[in-house]
């Protein structure tokens, strides 16, 4: 049977010297990707008997990152840094997830509660998105009592806004309700925290010894134009792209409610191409107005995915690049139209400071406006809790994420800084560890700031082009239902294979989990014998294999944090002077040939 | 010739065969089997010492091309094969006793055919002739005038 074990000498170590693959860097959580692709590539080839290594190689990942699945769907960003991009594509890790989430998201139904004893303090959670219930999950996993109060009827929070046919509603809520029993999560629903009688200080006297304040960005940003709102965005058929998610993910709109209706969405971000793709999908005619320029390689590049670009094109949505909205013009109390200059400049030095050209100006008709320009933390309960400084920013380490202001408060997620899911998921996790190290008196910051340094792509003769993702024609796709399907078994072995494996040792044993192997060895040069000829460099594909001088002597070395021991060196030196130390291989050889005589 | 049993060494690379399968029962049936972690980890030594000990043939089983594990170890395995093979064929031990296959088969099935196989071609070929160099040399130099 198909076995992997995780304990012992198959534990991943902390990289050291901090070297990583620059996928696993590029993760804000550095899930353990090479090592878990390296055992998706070893799966069987039938369905039926890789599910349980499917399921195990789940479980693994589920200890460091109870929304992998979702992930899968989702988020990506390590195939931004892969090293493979620049030969032929990056390994498709997203897909290899989703197709984990394939038969692993069932499963969860049935995977087991946490076998820990709660027996430390009681923290509590203000939001429940996925910053909230990572701070929870971790702090369960470390024996606290962590209560979530979601000031909604339901948890996930800003992940419900991602339309179904990103991620499907099956697959979030039976996440998240078995996140909520494995882990053993206390749920305060419709409990808005910082508003009426439920105040931080009721929570302390309550029994609550810390606080985790994740509230998100409940609120859409409202539409300016130098420096002052923009007049009608109160008419009738002006929106925000945050409500209508919402609504919609409430299941609040009717099939065709944009049914010949021309709407436009102002925005270029991830959000503005959902609202825009799901528009289209509810039947309206689309046209996106963004600040950005088509160049994503320039400082004003539109923000938004090549994906998500690509995906709007393709289902014949509009942009209008480069251009704001100066003027929203109303008639009989509804949206008629938007005055639209050139905008000639989008970033400076400061930051977000849109220039406008105002004799270059077009006027877009259209029946509905939608504005989808980011979205803002309820600073009410910032205020009222008075976390913000003199200044009106929020009073918080950024490390830490502990409040300047109160010790016992802890703030992270969006409400802190908009970012990706995965972001907050990590500020959740880093909270859970302030709020350990707060609660039993220790150092706060001691050992936890990294940073990595990246390994190159090890040489080889051939690099392989990636599995092609699918999607389903635009013109069978304008529903809710998932658009790109999914890898099957054979594909995802084979998209696994490609990884390059650019990773220390150290943090992936892979090899040992499997029984590969028994142990990391390492190489050892005689640097009596060794002649200096160079030839193990030659035969290193590593970068691990080099040559330094000592005494006046030319001899060769090996850097420990990027040798793989795969002993091609050692087979190559021509002097012997390269030896694999603990190695059981060579016993093994010997025994065999001892049995020949 | 007939009650002659040749001895065959086989070299199997884990990342591409037999790993699924349980490693003690193929043991059991694959005679002088030595799985490796990557066939670029043998050296022409192991190869030759081989032969000193009394084998008949070696066959070696890496990954299929563009799959190693280590990047390029099985290339490394067969580039090394077919330069040895020159200089033991000038030692009179014939090419077709060292063979390498790069192919996959996780189930480990495959393995116990291949043995077969070559096991039947050794048994064709009978024992490795041992001759000494200086006669071959001597025989070569003869030839010539």
């Amino acid at each position: 049977m198909w076995r992997t074990v995780t304990t012992g000498g198959a534990h991943v170590e902390e990289a050291i010297k901090q070297l990583l693959p620059p996928c696993q860097i590029k993760c804000p959580i550095n899930e353990d990707i090479q090592r878990t692709n390296v055992l998706i590539s070893l799966l069987p080839r039938d369905i039926e008997s890789a599910k349980n290594g499917i399921i195990q190689i789940g479980d693994y990942l589920y200890e460091k990152n109870p929304f992998f699945n979702i992930c899968g769907y989702i988020c990506g960003l390590c195939e931004l840094e892969c090293n493979y991009k620049t030969k032929g594509g990056a390994i498709r890790r997203r897909l290899l997830k989703r197709f984990l989430s394939d038969y692993y998201t069932d499963y969860l139904n049935q995977k087991e509660e946490l076998n820990i004893v709660k027996d430390k303090e009681n923290v509590a959670i203000v939001g429940g998105g996925p910053g909230g219930l990572m701070c929870a999950y971790y702090l369960a996993k470390k024996g606290y009592k962590p209560t979530i109060f979601e000031s909604s009827s339901r948890l996930g929070g800003a992940l419900w806004l991602i339309p179904d046919y990103r991620l499907p509603d099956d697959v979030l809520s039976t996440t998240i309700d078995n996140l909520v029993r494995i882990a053993g999560i206390d749920v305060k629903f419709n409990s808005e925290v910082g508003k009426g009688k439920l105040t931080f200080e009721r929570l302390r006297m309550q029994g609550y010894k810390a606080i985790f304040l994740a509230k998100g960005t409940p609120y859409p940003r409202i539409l300016t134009f130098d420096g002052k709102p923009v007049e009608g965005q109160d008419l009738s058929g002006v929106l925000y792209g945050h409500t209508l998610l919402y609504e919609i993910s409430h299941g609040n709109i009717e099939s065709d409610y944009f049914k010949y209706r021309k709407v436009i969405v102002i925005g270029g971000g991830n959000v503005a191409f959902d609202v825009a793709r799901s528009v289209r999908r509810l039947g309206g005619e689309v046209t996106v107005v963004c600040l950005e320029c088509e160049d994503k390689s320039s400082r004003d590049g539109i923000p938004a995915d090549e994906d998500e670009i690509r995906g709007a094109w393709e289902e014949g949505i509009q942009i209008v690049y480069s251009r704001g909205v100066q003027k929203i013009i109303g008639e009989a109390g509804r949206f008629k139209k938007i005055v639209s200059p050139k905008c000639t400049c989008v970033f400076d030095e400061q930051g977000f400071n849109p220039k406008f050209d105002l004799s270059d100006t077009i006027e877009l008709d259209g029946d509905v406006l939608i504005i989808t320009i980011g979205q803002g933390p309820d600073r009410v309960v910032l205020q009222n809790e008075m976390l913000l400084d003199e200044r009106g920013r929020l009073a918080v380490d950024p490390h830490t994420l502990q409040s300047l202001k109160f010790r016992d408060v802890f703030i992270g997620g969006d409400v802190r800084r908009i970012g990706f899911m995965i972001e907050a998921m990590k500020e959740g996790m880093e909270a859970a560890e302030s709020i350990h190290r707060y609660l039993r008196g220790l150092n706060m910051t001691e050992g936890r700031r990294r940073d990595f340094e990246k390994f190159d792509i090890p040489l080889r003769s051939r690099y392989k082009p990636p599995t092609e993702v699918v999607w389903i024609p635009p013109e069978q796709r304008m529903h809710f239902q998932l658009f790109e399907r999914g890898l099957t078994l054979d594909e995802a072995i084979e998209e696994a294979k490609r990884c390059a494996t650019c990773g220390p040792c150290v943090s992936c044993k892979a090899c040992i989990s499997i029984g590969f192997e028994k142990s990391l060895y390492s190489v050892q040069v005689d640097e009596d014998r060794c002649s200096g000829c160079g030839i193990c460099v030659y035969s290193c594909n590593y970068g691990s294999a080099h040559l330094v001088e000592r005494e006046g002597k030319i001899i060769s070395a090996t850097d420990m944090f990027r040798c793989k021991s795969c002993g091609m060196c050692v087979a190559a030196c021509p002097s012997d002077a390269r030896k694999m130390v603990e190695d059981l291989t060579y016993e093994r050889i010997d025994k065999v040939y001892a049995a020949l005589q | 010739m007939n009650n002659f049993e040749p001895k065959l060494v086989c070299f199997s690379c884990r990342f591409s065969w037999g790993y699924l399968a349980d490693e003690a029962q193929l043991a059991a049936q694959i005679k002088n089997w030595v799985p490796i972690i990557c066939s670029g980890k043998i050296d022409a030594a192991h190869i030759v010492d081989a032969f000193k000990n009394g084998a008949d043939g070696v066959l070696i089983l890496g990954c299929p091309e563009g799959d190693c594990h280590y990047q390029d170890g099985n290339f490394e395995a067969r580039k090394r094969v077919y330069l040895l093979r020159k200089l033991l064929s000038s030692y009179g031990i014939e090419t077709e006793r060292v063979r390498i296959v790069l192919s996959s088969d996780p189930e480990g099935k495959e393995i116990l055919n291949h043995v077969r196989d070559m096991t039947e071609t050794l048994r064709r070929m009978g024992p490795v002739k041992k001759i000494k160099p200086v006669s071959r040399a001597l025989a070569a130099a003869k030839a010539k005038r």
